[in-house]
């Protein structure tokens, strides 16, 4: 009977000791420009781990290596190949994983996270409604316009306001050979590859509100084919012709499009999101000092004002959770932390000593801070510190987020793909022949035909059973 | 029977039994694998790459005929994304311009290298021969990201060096890179910018082991340099021009990924969008693995046929091939 006691009461406290002992449970995570070969990618998972297991909450987590560049290709031929983390970063791919089950309902999670949930900024709110698999928590991204403060001081024009306005900048721009090299070859503005960037600011200008819209007998149609398009896209005609629009944007990749910037080709460029703007403005600084940047206004035109709409059908990036993890609630406590004032305090200023100093409670930023990203997220109720973003940068997030207009995309069946796909090579072969002078704007209905006969037909069409 | 099996074995047991030619061969082969093991160690780096990248790929293509999925097992589909494949007119626009871009490298680039190595090989200054020699090769050492980025540089119609040329014959500037009917002469001049020179070193190798005797002869009997290229060197590398036309031709239908999406835009993409361009955008960007290895099965087994039929055609015509 002892013994029976005995051996009852050490099996008790065996079990009553054994959670102190336990192994830290271990979440396996995969994202772009987080590596194990990157010290301060390490250090940062590695304090994570320690405020997270000071919670009460001891997990390991462990990096999947996977390069940079490359990154979605690389991840779709892992997950493809079976190997599945338990948080995955996505930058386009998951709809075939969703496809396949492989990754969670986010929705329910998000629910019992009372930091995640705060930290959501409107558009995520939206997007996790009609795509609930991945999370983003970012400020919207944007292409933004901006131009060198001297310059724009330089032309004696304020910053322009209207279509017109910022027409008469170009122009200014163009013949008042702002670089000084005896040549008036500076362009107004220049794109990379397309015309996506000039339509962020431009779109409502000109009346394409949405991709969307209803046309005079009241049915929906793909915003391309509509007449505020056909206004829009002469516009960037006419600035082609009268010299003010880079036209050899189309060869330009994202690098050449910068190198214009900073040697004097190109006036005004954009920036996809406040951090890029910021990159930007360092870079000017390089070649040209004590250079600031000036954040442009979408201008107001005859179809109004405003940046363009924001899908929000679906995050085009973001984290998932693997719907195969055992490891959940772990996976969803670490977005938590890393969503609460305490992660983010450690995910967007860097580290003590390195990234910034603080004497008290005040927080001073050193030269790092630049090259510093976060590695989770940006939350929306989080307010640095101290702001360490430029004047321009900080505006751009402000004006992204005042001018927020959510667009009625969605997604389309995986069927569609194919006319997706053709509809988009029709459109943008046709922008490039009207903004060059290959085809006149005369021609825009035979853009439209061939538009319809690659498939916006079927398109159009199924829009209508989705919008009412 | 059994009295014959029973027999069969005494025999064996006698010894007096020949081997089985399997059991010969596998004798040889260990042998010559005692007696010659530095060479085959030397030879296992490149055995095991063709047997994890080019074999044992060909095994894993019957994905071409399942549905792929992450969670095993795959469903067999059978010859569904043929169906879809052939039904779709984009993968025939796509196999069209590889045929069209491929053919346009074999008719114009292929003959390239032979010239070069003819034209290097009469260079008699040592130092100039060298000199050229390393200006045609450099190209080679060029990833397709900065031969790209050259060839834009040099054809864009505001300041490149070709439009500023032909703008001094009074032409008017032209846009190259968003010509869709010249873009594909691009890729043409390109790929021989690249490839002519490097290309050319296994003519040279061959032009170098030509008899010199042969040169003599023909020097006594009175040829010129014109006639000893014609009726010397060019007999004398004619199984190397066969060899590389076959292997060529067995790499017809591969008219360089990484040179396309580099060459690529908006304008000219339905003229250049080959059948790798479709299976990496469709296999790697949109993750449809099955479909994208049905297409790269389907150029796979037309490479099959081009290499038979050019190796027919190259015995026919010079009496070798590649077996």
């Amino acid at each position: 009977m002892l013994m029976k006691k005995l051996l009852l009461a050490s099996t008790a406290l065996a079990f009553a000791i054994a959670p102190a002992f336990a192994d830290p449970v271990v979440i396996r995570m995969v994202s772009k420009d987080l590596v194990s070969t990157n010290p301060p990618d390490v250090a940062h998972i590695e304090r994570i781990e320690a405020a997270m297991k000071a919670k009460g909450h001891d997990i390991d987590i462990q990096i999947v290596d996977l390069p940079s560049s490359g990154y979605a290709d690389a991840l779709s031929v892992m997950l493809l190949g079976g190997d599945i983390p338990d948080l995955i970063y996505f930058q386009g791919g998951d709809a075939k994983m969703v496809e396949q089950g492989i990754l969670e309902d986010l929705t329910p999670w998000i629910e019992k996270e009372p930091n995640l949930k705060a930290a959501l900024y409107p558009h995520n709110v939206q997007r996790l409604a009609n795509y609930p698999y991945l999370l983003y928590v970012y400020p919207p991204r944007m292409p933004q316009p901006v131009i060198r403060k001297d310059w724009l001081e330089k032309t004696g024009l304020p910053a322009p306001q209207t279509v017109d306005d910022y027409v008469a900048l170009f122009k200014a721009i163009k013949d008042g050979d702002l670089d000084g090299d005896g040549v008036a070859n500076t362009y107004g503005v220049t794109t990379a590859d397309n015309t996506n960037e000039l339509d962020a600011i431009f779109n409502q200008a000109f009346g394409v509100k949405a991709s969307w819209m209803q046309n005079e007998a009241g049915e929906w149609v793909n915003s391309r084919i509509t007449t505020q398009e056909k206004a829009k896209i002469a516009f960037y005609a006419s600035l082609r012709e009268q010299g003010l629009f880079d036209p050899e944007y189309i060869t330009s990749k994202f690098d050449v499009k910068e190198d214009k910037f900073y040697t004097g080709r190109a006036a005004v460029i954009f920036g996809s999101s406040a951090e890029v703007i910021d990159i930007y403005g360092g870079k000017m600084r390089q070649v040209h000092p004590d250079t600031e940047l000036v954040l442009l206004a979408p201008p107001k035109g005859p179809g109004g004002q405003g940046n363009q709409a924001i899908d929000v059908s679906k995050e085009a990036r973001g984290f998932a959770m693997s719907a195969l993890s055992e490891h959940k609630e772990d996976v969803m406590a670490l977005l938590d932390f890393m969503a609460s004032p305490e992660g983010q305090l450690m995910d967007r200023l860097g580290f003590e000593g390195s990234e910034y100093t603080k004497s008290g409670d005040t927080y001073t930023m050193t030269d790092k801070i630049s090259t510093w990203y976060a590695r989770f997220f940006a939350a929306a109720n989080w307010t640095p510190p101290t702001p360490w973003m430029s004047t321009a940068s900080q505006a751009a997030l402000k004006q992204v987020t005042d001018n927020f207009v959510a667009d009625n995309a969605f997604v389309f069946p995986a069927d569609y793909a194919a006319d997706l796909d053709a509809t988009e090579s029709v459109y943008r072969a046709w922008v490039y022949k009207f903004i060059s002078g290959d085809a006149g704007m005369d021609q825009w209905d035979a853009y439209v035909a061939e538009w319809n006969a690659a498939g916006g037909t079927r398109l159009n069409e199924y829009a209508r059973t989705v919008l009412k | 029977m059994v009295a014959q099996s029973k027999q069969s074995n005494l025999a064996a047991i006698r010894g007096n039994v020949p081997k089985a030619e399997s059991d010969q061969h596998a004798g040889f082969l260990a042998r010559g694998i005692r007696q010659w093991w530095p060479y085959y160690a030397m030879m296992a780096p490149g055995i095991i790459f063709f047997v994890l990248f080019h074999y044992l790929p060909i095994w894993e293509s019957k994905i071409a005929f399942e549905q792929l999925r992450i969670i095993p097992p795959n469903l067999w589909v059978g010859l569904k994304h043929f169906q879809l494949l052939f039904a779709s007119p984009v993968f025939w626009q796509v196999l069209l311009n590889t045929l069209i871009i491929s053919g346009m490298k074999m008719a114009f680039v292929f003959p390239v290298p032979i010239i070069v190595a003819l034209m290097l090989n009469e260079v008699r200054s040592g130092s100039l021969r060298k000199f050229i020699q390393s200006a045609v090769y450099l190209p080679h050492f060029l990833s397709w990201v900065v031969i790209a980025g050259v060839f834009i540089a040099a054809l864009s119609p505001s300041d490149g060096v070709v439009n500023d040329i032909t703008g001094m014959f009074g032409a008017a500037p032209k846009s190259f890179m968003t010509d869709t009917g010249a873009i594909r002469w691009v890729l043409v001049y390109s790929e021989m910018w690249r490839s002519a020179g490097w290309d050319s070193l296994l003519y040279l190798a061959a032009i170098i082991a030509i008899d010199q005797a042969l040169y003599d002869a023909a020097e006594m009997d009175g040829a010129n340099r014109w006639q000893k290229i014609w009726h010397v060197t060019i007999p004398g590398i004619v199984p190397t021009i066969a060899t590389l036309f076959i292997l060529n031709a067995g790499i017809f239908l591969s008219a360089d990924l990484n040179q396309v999406i580099n060459f690529t835009n908006d304008v000219v993409r339905t003229q250049i969008d080959i059948v790798d361009t479709y299976v990496y955008r469709i296999g790697l960007q949109t993750g449809e693995y099955s479909l994208a290895t049905a297409a790269g099965l389907f150029k796979a087994v037309l490479g099959m046929v081009l290499i038979l039929m050019a190796h027919l055609f190259s015995k026919r015509l010079t009496g070798k091939g590649v077996w």
